[in-house]
């Protein structure tokens, strides 16, 4: 398919599942401000800003402040995340740049998953953070999920699967495990900050990754850190694990086949090998699960180079532009 | 819904009633639905036709000053209506025109005969901005310069004229299937009755006809719709294309020409690409013939063309033909290719770079509409009996400046159609833009984009000056 066309495909995978992430952030966040302790709210932020490697502009995250503070800076970084314009990784300038890549591919997608992404960018497009914050923000961000949840149902029952399909997947995937690994890392920054060790941090990590149930299947009530780690690194049947990640990003590259150039298409290959290869040998036996996390997503944006130049942007070298060389 | 208040007016062809008020034969049907329609259930469906539109993105872009705007066309639910004996007469007509078109493109770029024998004056076409000296010995496949036509039809009492032919890069076939599949449902049941000509098929007939198209020994080429890419404003009709034939969308930065060839780059490298459906203008197609500065073609793209290793459509140059100048003499190419008479007229045209023409369209400006010859798109353009005594004091000024630049025609009292205005039936101005399509053989689908001045009175029916759309209904008998 046309090289731009699949980098489009891919970054509408990239941008939905960015903001299906936030979205499911600031529900869980938003939720916690109708009756967690302030302490656990001041928590809640510093996780979602160090996931996004952000500070917030005014940096309210500074102190903490009482009930009447909290509840503000809440409506401030709310805002921010949701619909602030200057903010790349917004909710609403997420929705907007995956239709915008999608309007440049409609003829690539099928006409209702155009509509189904349209829909939801049409009612975001004309909302402010006073239109949801009045009523129940948290169930302002769980249509949001839901709007992206039925983008992806759409796409698996009407789109062709031809290589367009398995960018999008591809992109989905490999945002996806970017974000996880930086979850996980901001959750750990954030309990060290914070130095209670609160079973409440953990649980809401599982909830956050539909974890929870599956953690309660193991042996025992009480929440540890580590196995709690270890479920959403490894777990094979976990859809957010990180395994299953890189499991489908084997899968989908392998399904996309080769580039132009059959080196760059095994760099991209052995890559996701890497990666693979931290979950299944470093991580058991690692004691920096931090830093282990952030090598992870710097694995993972190196392979987003390798993907771009192995399909989208891959040099092309024409006669007349040889001739040239061969003149100076 | 009644229809009081509808004015019908002696000297302006109403498309559904006859002058006497009783509606037409082929109308009756859509009259008695429309009479028998409650007003909310019309409104309804008005308004359920518009949303439809907005929820699939059925767009156009308007530049203004600061940013692109994404607007919808404002689209009307109820449909024109025409016989299918007078539409057969009309596609006779304009086959007739398209093929003396392609025969007056591919002479003035070889021997000029019509012009050494004395139809057209040289200066017409030589002097002509569109006429493209680069093109001369060009050799269009198939002898077929425009493969893809849209032309404007107007109906006044006397009948129909074709006012303008859009031979370059014809817009708005898009809208005439999008507007078909909402109307068609919002009017399901006399549509089911009515036995509409489809145009829903017009992918096909498009794809088979760029199929044709195709250079020589190509079997299964492999085609692809050139768009200037996202923020132009008819973006949606390429997107559209691309998809009903079929076709990669592509900008000129995914070619590359290499040794006379034209290829695409897909993920997999480089791909060859046989037929270019272009949807830019000449100008921009090939920096290292037309524009130097442009960014959206291929370099080479031209030699590549004239190899005849790749084709397309339509050829460059073309823009000659649909001059507005150039298109007072398309009765006379029609007589000297076709030794034919015109089926469908010309409306008449005062060339202002003759003396006589000048002096009658500076004494008649009140009456007269007076064109750029070198726009388009409703813009450059006066309306005499709509513009006030300083707008026509103006256009005197820029007539008497540069008069080889305009031409003036009548104001013509194009025909009016009932419209569903704030809740009302309400008769509005409207034109017809059917799509010809010639490769090995000229097919027309049984439809058209038919446009409407919104404004009552108004005469301008151009999207980009707020002119609307509706479904255009051919009907068979039986």
């Amino acid at each position: 398919m046309l090289a731009r066309s699949a980098e489009s495909l891919y970054w509408i995978g990239r941008y939905l599942e960015r903001a299906s992430h936030l979205a499911r952030l600031m529900r869980q966040q938003t939720e916690s401000l109708v009756d967690s302790p302030v302490r656990d709210i001041y928590f809640g932020w510093h996780r979602i800003y160090g996931t996004l490697g952000r500070r917030p502009h005014t940096g309210p995250l500074d102190t903490e402040g009482d009930e009447y503070y909290t509840l503000a800076d809440s409506f401030t970084l709310a805002d921010d995340l949701t619909f602030e314009a200057t903010m790349p990784d917004s909710i609403r300038n997420c929705f907007s740049l995956a239709r915008e890549n999608a309007r440049q591919v409609r003829h690539r997608i099928s006409a209702e998953m155009w509509a189904s992404l349209n829909r939801p960018y049409l009612r975001l497009r004309d909302m402010e953070i006073q239109d949801i914050w009045a009523s129940t923000p948290e169930q302002f961000y769980a249509n949001v999920e839901a709007d992206i949840d039925t983008f992806r149902g759409v796409s698996s029952s009407t789109m062709y699967r031809d290589q367009g399909w398995h960018f999008i997947r591809m992109g989905s995937l490999l945002e996806r495990a970017e974000l996880v690994a930086s979850v996980l890392g901001a959750q750990i920054a954030a309990v060290r900050l914070f130095a209670v060790p609160a079973d409440a941090y953990w649980t809401s990590l599982l909830r956050l990754f539909h974890a929870f149930e599956a953690y309660q299947q193991g042996d025992g009530l009480a929440i540890d850190a580590g196995r709690v780690l270890d479920l959403l690194v490894s777990d094979p049947h976990l859809p957010d694990s990180l395994s299953m990640s890189v499991l489908g990003l084997h899968r989908e590259l392998s399904a996309i086949g080769d580039g132009p150039d059959r080196t760059a298409t095994s760099q991209a290959r052995s890559q996701v090998d890497h990666m693979s290869d931290l979950l299944r040998f470093v991580w058991p036996r690692t004691s920096d699960a931090e830093g282990l996390f952030a090598e992870f997503r710097i694995a993972g944006r190196r392979l987003h180079d390798l993907v771009t130049e192995t399909y989208f942007d891959y040099p092309v070298v024409t006669r007349s532009a040889r001739i040239g060389e061969f003149d100076q | 819904m009644k229809f009081d208040g509808y004015d019908l007016d002696a000297g302006v062809y109403d498309e559904l009633f006859r002058s006497d008020g009783t509606p037409r034969s082929h109308g009756r049907d859509l009259y008695e639905t429309l009479l028998e329609a409650s007003d909310d259930d019309m409104n309804a469906i008005g308004e359920w036709v518009t949303r439809s539109f907005t929820h699939e993105g059925i767009t156009f872009t308007v530049y203004g000053d600061d940013e692109a705007d994404e607007r919808i066309i404002p689209i009307d639910c109820i449909p024109r209506v025409m016989a299918g004996a007078e539409w057969r007469g009309l596609a006779r007509g304009l086959e007739q025109r398209l093929a003396a078109l392609n025969a007056f493109l591919r002479d003035i770029y070889d021997s000029a005969r019509i012009v050494s024998d004395g139809v057209i004056p040289p200066d017409m076409v030589f002097g002509c901005p569109q006429y493209r000296i680069e093109m001369q010995g060009f050799e269009a496949p198939r002898g077929i310069w425009v493969a893809i036509c849209g032309t404007d039809l107007v109906r006044t009492v006397d009948g129909f004229r074709v006012l303008e032919d859009n031979l370059r890069v014809p817009s708005g076939v898009s809208y005439m299937i999008a507007i078909r599949k909402a109307t068609k449902s919002a009017m399901r049941l006399l549509y089911r009755r009515s036995r509409v000509g489809a145009v829903e098929d017009y992918g096909l007939v498009l794809r088979r006809t760029l199929h044709e198209m195709a250079p020589e020994g190509c079997d299964d080429p492999t085609v692809v719709l050139l768009t200037p890419g996202v923020y132009n404003s008819a973006f949606y009709e390429h997107m559209f294309l691309a998809r009903q034939i079929g076709a990669e969308l592509v900008e000129g930065r995914d070619l590359v020409v290499e040794d006379g060839y034209v290829y695409m780059r897909t993920t997999a490298g480089l791909r060859r690409v046989d037929v270019i459906y272009r949807r830019i203008d000449d100008d921009f197609l090939d920096p290292l013939v037309f524009r130097p500065d442009s960014l959206l073609g291929a370099p080479g793209l031209l030699h590549a063309a004239r190899l005849s290793n790749v084709s397309v459509v339509n050829a460059p140059g073309t823009g000659v033909a649909d001059d507005k100048s150039v298109y007072a003499f398309v009765p006379d190419m029609i007589r000297y290719y076709l030794a034919e008479e015109p089926l469908i007229p010309n409306v008449e045209t005062y060339l202002c770079r003759r003396p006589e023409d000048l002096e009658y369209t500076l004494d008649n400006l009140e009456h007269l509409v007076v064109k750029r010859v070198g726009e388009s798109g409703g813009y450059g353009m006066l309306v005499g009996p709509h513009a006030s005594a300083e707008e026509r004091n103006r256009f005197a000024s820029l007539l008497r400046q540069d008069p080889a630049d305009f031409v003036a025609q009548p104001t013509l009292a194009l025909s009016r159609a009932p419209c569903l205005i704030d809740g009302r039936l309400e008769p509005r101005h409207v034109d017809l833009r059917p799509f010809i399509l010639s490769g090995g053989e000229t097919r027309i689908v049984p439809g058209a984009f038919c446009r409407i001045a919104m404004r009552r009175g108004s005469l301008v029916v151009n999207s980009s000056q707020g002119g609307g759309a509706k479904d255009f209904w051919v009907l068979e008998e039986g």
